[in-house]
C-alpha cells in the first residue's frame, strides 16, 4: 500500500540486472500500487532491456489498528493466497518492508523452507516513519527474517540483531 | 482541494507548507528542499506517524507547532535556522544486498 510500494521501489532503484525477474505481492484493495510498479519497471526496462517483472495480488490481511484476534482470522486466509503463490514463484529471495501482505508470504516462505520444497532468503526493511517502534509486521519478522534492517539508530539499540545502514530510501 | 493524485507540482511552486504529521507529506516536502512547519493533532498522539515528525523536529529539520500554537508559530518562526533534509541512500541498501545475495 501507499507509503510502503513508494519505499520498496526506492530500494530497488539501485539494484543490479542481476535482480530478475522480479514478482511483486500486493493487497488487492491496494488501488495505486499497480500504476507506481508499471511505471517503476518502465523506467527500468530502459536501463535493463531484458528485466522482467510479474504482479500479483492476495486478499489484505489486515486493516490499520484490527484487533489481534480477527488479524489471525484474516491473515490465515491471506496465507490460502500467499501459500500457493509463493510455491509457484519459488522465490530465491523475499524482500518486504511492513504492509500486513508481507507476513502472510513470509510465513508461507518459511513453510516453503520447512518441508523442503524452497529455502528464500527474508530481507526485512523496516519502514524510515518507524524510528522508536516498530511496525506489527517488524515485531514478527523480526524473529523469522534472516536480515533485519532499521533506519533509525534507536531501533538499532533497542533490536540488536537488525541491521543499521542509515536512512536508505 | 480534497485530493489530488500528486502534490508534486504544488510542492515546487510553494514557499512554505503546512502540514499534519503524515510521513509522506514530512519527507515529500524535505525532499524538495521547502521549509515545513508540522502541526501535531493532540488527538491522535498514539499514532506511530508522530514518531517520525519528532524525530525531524529534533533534527532540525522541521518546524513543529500544534493547531492552538500555529499562529504564533508562523509568527515568529525562523526557517533559515532549518537544516537541510539530506537524500537516503539506496545505494548502500544495493551493496548490502548483494553481499547477501553473493553478487559481487
Amino acid at each position: 500500500t501507499g507509503g510502503h510500494t513508494t519505499e520498496i521501489l526506492r530500494l530497488l532503484s539501485c539494484l543490479s540486472e542481476s535482480y530478475s525477474p522480479i514478482h511483486y505481492i500486493f493487497a488487492d484493495s491496494d488501488k495505486m500500487s499497480e500504476a507506481k510498479i508499471r511505471a517503476f519497471e518502465q523506467k527500468r526496462a530502459e536501463t535493463f532491456s531484458n528485466s522482467k517483472f510479474t504482479l500479483d495480488r492476495i486478499p489484505r490481511s489486515r486493516e490499520v489498528r484490527q484487533s489481534w484476534t480477527s488479524s489471525v482470522v484474516t491473515t490465515l486466509y491471506s496465507m490460502l493466497y500467499s501459500l500457493p503463490l509463493t510455491y509457484k514463484l519459488k522465490p530465491d529471495l523475499i524482500l518486504c518492508n511492513g504492509p500486513g501482505t508481507c507476513v502472510p508470504v513470509c510465513i508461507s516462505a518459511l513453510l516453503l523452507g520447512l518441508l523442503g520444497i524452497k529455502r528464500a532468503i527474508i530481507v526485512y526493511v523496516e519502514s524510515i516513519c518507524r524510528v522508536e517502534t516498530l511496525s506489527l509486521s517488524g515485531k514478527i519478522l523480526y524473529y523469522f527474517s534472516d536480515y533485519f534492517i532499521v533506519q533509525w539508530p534507536d531501533l538499532k539499540e533497542k533490536y540488536p540483531k537488525s541491521v543499521y545502514l542509515g536512512r536508505i530510501v | 482541494f480534497r485530493f489530488k493524485d500528486s502534490l508534486a507540482e504544488d510542492l515546487r511552486r510553494a514557499d512554505l507548507v503546512i502540514s499534519h504529521a503524515g510521513a509522506g507529506s514530512c519527507l515529500e516536502t524535505l525532499e524538495k528542499g521547502k521549509p515545513l512547519v508540522v502541526v501535531i493533532n493532540e488527538k491522535l498522539m498514539n499514532n506511530h506517524q508522530l514518531e517520525l515528525a519528532k524525530q525531524l523536529h529534533r533534527d532540525g529539520h522541521v518546524l513543529c507547532c500544534n493547531c492552538s500554537t500555529l499562529v504564533e508559530t508562523l509568527q515568529l518562526m525562523d526557517l533559515s535556522a532549518l537544516k537541510p533534509f539530506p537524500p537516503g541512500q539506496p545505494e548502500k541498501f544495493a551493496l548490502f544486498l548483494d553481499k547477501v545475495v553473493g553478487f559481487q
